[in-house]
């Protein structure tokens, strides 16, 4: 493995537990009055994610450094470790740190709820503070948008798990009307995730032919794959949820489960998508 | 050894226009074939860049040779000295750090005829 390839891997994971850890945090706000023991398990598990999260954002300087050389032996280069730490990643890794860290706090604590929240804050903010959104021009304009993106991403992925637990182990009608308090709440939130998208790549893309390159045909990918989840969401709103209140919620139960995990896999793919596209590509490429 | 200024990255924070350092020239030119070996490597890039890494490999060879020092600041133009090079087919690969922390890599193929 290279040291790109292991900050890609790095960063997707580091990512999947930001998101499962900020989306925690906020579903356990939404539905803690409606699911007071499935929201106990599910802050176990986000504190968890923000833990692991905090390790592998441990790791972003030494692999910066890596990268730098190009080769592991950089880790141990002090000079690159050093203009590593002064890199703007060291500044959003940070900032990050102390996010996931909060979070953690405030989710395996109790009654912290407050900390989770501001550790949630930190850790989307973070990306603004790197990359093209650090230094472009219309910056104002582009970080608002990221933390939208982030935000809503993370709430969606993060509310994954929670909710296939509820589908397993509430009654059904329980579980039915938590499902629907969420997808109405996510079919006005979710469609955000992509304006807010849409939107930064009009900000970044100055030349229609970046989606011929790589950098373009990720975000194509991207829409697609985001296109493909809300056909998902869409089968669980108006399809599932229904069948689980009404005739058949056994088999409702399975097929829920089995389209919230389809779900989950597709938004981990993106996160990779993602970071494959931030470690290696630019608009401008 | 290398001897980088850490702090050209936070000075070059609020002036940075364009996220990314490109490669807009190099000498030896990508393509380019030469009469005797260069004396040293000198790469343009289109914003001030902190070059981290270079080699040079010569084709049929295992292993790239890494080749130092490097220049201790960022830069528009980077240049290090060469190595005297026999003839044959070369690749100089080099990592470079642009403003908004993006490292950013590349190469040059280059050959130095028989004499």
């Amino acid at each position: 493995m290279t040291p790109d390839a292991a900050a890609v891997a790095e960063r997707s994971l580091a990512w999947l537990c930001v998101y499962q850890a900020v989306g925690v945090a906020l579903f356990t706000l939404l539905f803690a009055a409606q699911l007071p023991s499935m929201c106990a398990r599910a802050r176990r598990l986000g504190g968890i994610a923000a833990l692991g999260g905090a390790l592998l954002v441990l790791l972003q300087v030494p692999l910066t450094a890596a990268r730098m050389a190009g080769e592991f032996a950089g880790m141990r280069d002090a000079i690159l470790l050093r203009l590593a730490l002064h890199a703007s990643q060291a500044a959003a890794a940070a900032v990050l740190l102390s996010g996931l860290l909060l979070l953690a706090a405030g989710l395996l604590l109790r009654r912290a709820q407050p900390v989770a929240l501001l550790g949630a804050a930190l850790a989307v903010c973070a990306p603004t503070l790197t990359g093209h959104t650090s230094v472009h021009p219309q910056r104002l304009l582009l970080a608002p948008l990221l933390i939208v993106h982030v935000l809503i991403g993370a709430f969606w992925l993060g509310a994954l798990w929670p909710l296939s637990l509820t589908v397993r182990l509430e009654r059904a009608e329980v579980a039915a009307a938590v499902l629907q308090r969420f997808s109405k709440l996510a079919s006005w939130l979710v469609p955000c995730i992509a304006l807010a998208g849409l939107g930064m790549a009009y900000l970044l893309i100055k030349d229609k032919s970046v989606l011929e390159r790589p950098y373009g045909l990720i975000l194509l990918a991207k829409f697609a794959v985001f296109a493909l989840l809300m056909g998902l969401a869409a089968l669980n709103r108006w399809r599932f949820t229904p069948a689980l209140a009404a005739a058949a919620p056994t088999a409702a139960r399975t097929a829920l489960q089995r389209s919230i995990l389809a779900e989950y896999l597709l938004i981990a793919a993106v996160l990779v998508m993602t970071a494959t596209l931030t470690t290696f590509f630019s608009a401008e490429d | 050894m290398k001897r980088f200024r850490v702090p050209w990255l936070l000075a070059l924070w609020p002036l940075a226009a364009l996220a990314h350092a490109h490669l807009e020239q190099a000498e030896p030119a990508d393509g380019a074939t030469l009469s005797a070996s260069p004396p040293q490597f000198t790469l343009r890039f289109s914003q001030a860049a902190q070059l981290t890494a270079l080699s040079l490999q010569k084709q049929g060879q295992a292993q790239p040779q890494k080749l130092a020092p490097l220049p201790a600041t960022a830069g528009v133009q980077l240049r290090v000295a060469a190595p005297l090079l026999d003839p044959g087919s070369y690749e100089l690969r080099y990592r470079v750090v642009s403003a908004d922390g993006h490292i950013m890599t590349g190469s040059v193929h280059f050959t130095v005829a028989a004499r």
